[in-house]
């Protein structure tokens, strides 16, 4: 016993020790994103039609001044100075910016989204505050960035980037100022330098056109936004990569574009997307197409629905004819023999969800707190880009055939639901895994951004195109395993943002580009 | 013939309880031990509801909550491998629900722990105790369904230290303990979660180390045994829930909770029951919790 007793002990003690040491070891490893030189540095990129620009000229960037000019020599001067020697800080924003400016862009704006996607909490008169742009930190704050809202924030985002690069490779190439590198070799670079020509900035073009975009959809994020800018800029001179002229010229085009952007922001209908006094008539017309029993709010207390007429929004790659062409047919009505069967499928799954149909709708969920399933695609997006070593203009290209695919998803789903104004699993007793999103249930919006977002990057990345598919397939299928969804919704809504992504396709495809 | 076994075992096992005569079910929070070769079960069911919880500071109630009841069986064995060594083992089954709202309960076999416990300082009614802790993942539940989840999927070590004194002639006690708990990262199903204001793309999530301080008093008798308790469960450090989000396992979870204990064993049977009620607390719920169960203590033949 004494014997047993020590083995015990001893065992005991030192299993102790290693499960400790492990669970001490709190470091995470996060994917590490660095720079690259271009696979292809696009020099025709200027050509490339723009989404709302009118011409690669419409904002004009001033010649520069020749390299051979004292006022060049000068801030190749002070360039020599930012670079020589830098702090731990200034490598570390180096090699962060480094990754590629529409790289880090779009992160920031996912994080945002994650950070502004909360539903406003309920008052103490049971009613649900509306946030308010002009008091964006108050509670709730502004935005509530749900999926409609992310979708439509990252689209602008990367339509202003491609905008404002195009026409920053046009001036590029028309101007042909060389890197500061290549004019004085003594220059210490910090990252690798293509051939690119340096004026204007891509990097600033990016910057100020992002930090447009961003603070109009996240207002109450100015000095964050206004501090990532400057520290971008300068990591642009810590790197040796820029003269000031080049970030100079790159901030008021990729401002101007941005601008011109935010044109078609304000007038393209979001402004009324919560009107909620069109909801009555809403259901009213749905009951007319036949759907006998319509959604209802599961909150409490009764949350008016989400964005009800997100679907009058403007359109990208399609007009509003299409939109009512492409709609999808109208569902199971409930108390049919196929609605049913839709039903026991997921009465089956509330009763005895695996642990794998668990692992899968959580993998997918993308709920409250995250930045959506558009902000998944676009990072599955970014990610393949940045593994292609696609040029910043390419990058753009490929975010902006995306980010208007995935808003034009939006709005042909929010349209779709809103016409059919069909109920949830949940207004028939079942539970959720990952909790009730707050509007109609047919289509899916998992399954229709998915689709969308599968289709076209399988048409940037063809030799990734099966596994694009299969994760939408698996996206789609995660809302039935999570119980918010019937098979219907799901099956329907794969084939609507698949219809959807063709028509990103297309334009890609015409875009002059020849990808 | 294994079934014919372990009833060989029962058997023995209840023969030699019945004659067992020292009667100590002890928990992981006392100076009780059982003497050497004697093994004390309890099995003990939990029942712990809130209505209220704290969000951040905010204190509040959830309409699509309603009350949140968690509830579970746990076995609990502890073996007297000598008189001043100890070892407890735990395995809870846990399941969880609300009366209001769509979130689907969860259930499943939590964490296996463990607690070698030593009495080092042993002067006349006083001692001082040493306990270390192990707490490893059985079941394979999800970690971030909060508040559903049944647990937290963490590997724990513990180190705990525990003084007690205890009045030779009445029985009454008093007996303080702290321990800190080393808490493992754990992995979610998700890759790309937020905490701490910003968006982490991994699945691997860090859990905040944690610390406990108790103080009890009561009295122990051969056959029963009554005490009040307080006790402070806290993080280290972690985040706070954000403004009508729901809670994630790096929030800094505290409370603060009061009670009394109670055991009745007059015989290898006995029974004994908890009750607990959160008075002060940060990212939980202020719970009232409820414990009843059986204990069954025999001895083990040398072989």
């Amino acid at each position: 016993m004494k014997k047993f007793s020590n083995i015990l002990k001893y065992s005991g003690l030192a299993f102790a020790m290693i499960v400790g040491m492990a669970a001490c070891d709190k470091t995470l490893e996060e994917p590490q994103r660095v720079g690259y030189s271009p696979a292809n540095v696009d020099d025709k990129a200027g050509t490339w039609k723009t989404y709302l620009l009118t011409s690669a000229e419409e904002i004009n960037v001033p010649a520069p001044t020749s390299v051979t000019s004292p006022e060049y020599v000068a801030e190749l001067a002070a360039l020599k100075g930012l670079s020589n020697t830098l702090t731990k800080e200034q490598q570390e924003a180096v090699v962060y910016w480094g990754a590629g400016a529409v790289y880090r862009w779009n992160e920031i704006a996912r994080e945002l989204a994650a950070r502004y996607n909360i539903p406003p909490a309920s008052n103490a008169d049971g009613k649900y505050p509306v946030p308010d742009a002009a008091n964006p930190l108050a509670d709730p704050k502004f935005p509530f960035a749900n999926p409609p809202y992310t979708a439509r924030a990252l689209a602008y985002l990367s339509v202003a980037q491609y905008d404002a690069l195009v026409s920053a490779w046009n001036y590029k190439y028309k101007y042909k100022r060389a890197a500061p590198s290549k004019v004085d070799a003594t220059l210490r670079v910090a990252l690798p330098v293509s051939a690119l020509p340096s004026y204007p900035s891509e990097d600033a073009v990016v910057a100020a056109a992002s930090v447009t975009i961003l603070k109009a959809m996240f207002p109450g994020e100015v000095p964050y936004l206004e501090a990532k800018m400057k520290e971008h800029l300068e990591a642009r001179q810590w790197a040796g990569m820029n003269v000031q002229s080049d970030l100079t010229a790159g901030t008021a085009l990729g401002g101007a574009v941005a601008a011109k952007v935010m044109g078609r922001a304000r007038t393209d209908g979001m402004s009324a997307a919560n009107n909620q006094a069109l909801t009555a008539g809403m259901i009213e017309a749905a009951k007319s197409r036949g759907i006998k029993e319509t959604w209802l709010s599961q909150e409490v207390p009764i949350r008016p629905p989400m964005l009800p007429n997100y679907g009058a929004v403007q359109t990208w790659n399609f007009d509003k004819a299409t939109l009512a062409q492409i709609r999808p047919a109208i569902p199971y009505v409930v108390g049919s023999a196929e609605w049913q069967k839709d039903f026991d499928e997921l009465s089956k799954i509330n009763k005895n969800q695996t642990r794998e149909q668990a692992r899968i709708a959580n993998y997918w969920a993308d709920g409250a707190g995250s930045y959506t399933p558009p902000g998944h695609w676009h990072r599955a997006a970014a990610n393949a880009a940045h593994e292609a070593r696609f040029s910043e203009v390419r990058m753009a290209r490929t975010l902006a055939l995306l980010g208007t695919a995935e808003m034009d998803a939006g709005i042909a789903c929010w349209e779709a639901k809103f016409y059919y104004y069909t109920p949830r699993p949940q207004q028939f007793g079942l539970k959720t895994s990952v909790g009730l999103p707050n509007f109609p249930s047919y289509t899916s919006g998992h399954s229709t951004f998915s689709a969308a977002a599968a289709t076209v990057l399988g048409y940037i990345f063809p030799e990734q195109a099966e596994k694009f598919k299969a994760q939408a397939d698996e996206a789609s299928v995660s809302r039935i395993y999570g119980l918010i969804h019937y098979r219907v919704d799901c099956e329907m809504g794969l084939k609507h943002g698949n219809i959807i992504g063709n028509y990103a396709i297309a334009r890609g495809k015409a875009d002059g580009s020849g990808l | 013939m294994k079934k014919r076994t372990l009833l060989n075992v029962l058997l023995a096992a209840t023969l030699s309880a019945l004659w067992s005569g020292e009667l100590r079910a002890q928990m992981p929070n006392d100076a009780i031990y059982m003497p050497k070769g004697t093994v004390c079960i309890g099995t003990m069911y939990t029942h712990s509801s809130w209505n209220q919880y704290w969000e951040n500071t905010l204190k509040r109630e959830n309409l699509n909550i309603g009350t949140h009841t968690t509830q579970s069986i746990m076995v609990m064995p502890a073996i007297g491998i000598t008189d001043r060594l100890n070892v407890i083992l735990s395995l809870p089954y846990v399941w969880t629900k609300t009366s209001a709202g769509n979130l689907m309960g969860q259930k499943g076999i939590q964490d296996l722990g463990a607690w070698l416990k030593v009495k080092a300082v042993d002067v006349k009614g006083f001692s001082i105790n040493g306990l270390a802790g192990l707490s490893i993942p059985l079941g394979n539940y999800v970690p971030d369904f909060l508040p559903m989840s049944i647990g937290l999927q963490c590997r724990v070590v513990s180190g705990r230290i525990l003084a007690n004194y205890t009045h030779p002639k009445t029985g009454i006690y008093v007996t303080a303990h702290g321990t800190y708990m080393w808490r493992s990262n754990i992995n979610i199903d998700r890759d790309a979660y937020q905490a701490d204001d910003r968006v982490y793309n991994t699945n691997e999530v860090k859990v905040p180390n944690a610390y406990d301080m108790g103080a009890r008093i009561g009295i122990l008798k051969q056959k029963w045994q009554t005490e009040i308790w307080a006790e402070r469960n806290s993080c280290v450090n972690g985040d706070n829930i954000r403004r009508n989000d729901m809670p994630f396992p790096t929030n800094n979870m505290q409370a603060t909770m009061v009670g009394w204990y109670g055991k009745f064993q007059p015989k290898a049977l006995g029974v004994n029951a908890r009750v607990g009620y959160v008075t002060n607390g940060l990212n939980m719920g202020q719970s009232t919790s409820y414990m009843v169960g059986v204990l069954y203590q025999f001895g083990v033949k040398k072989s």
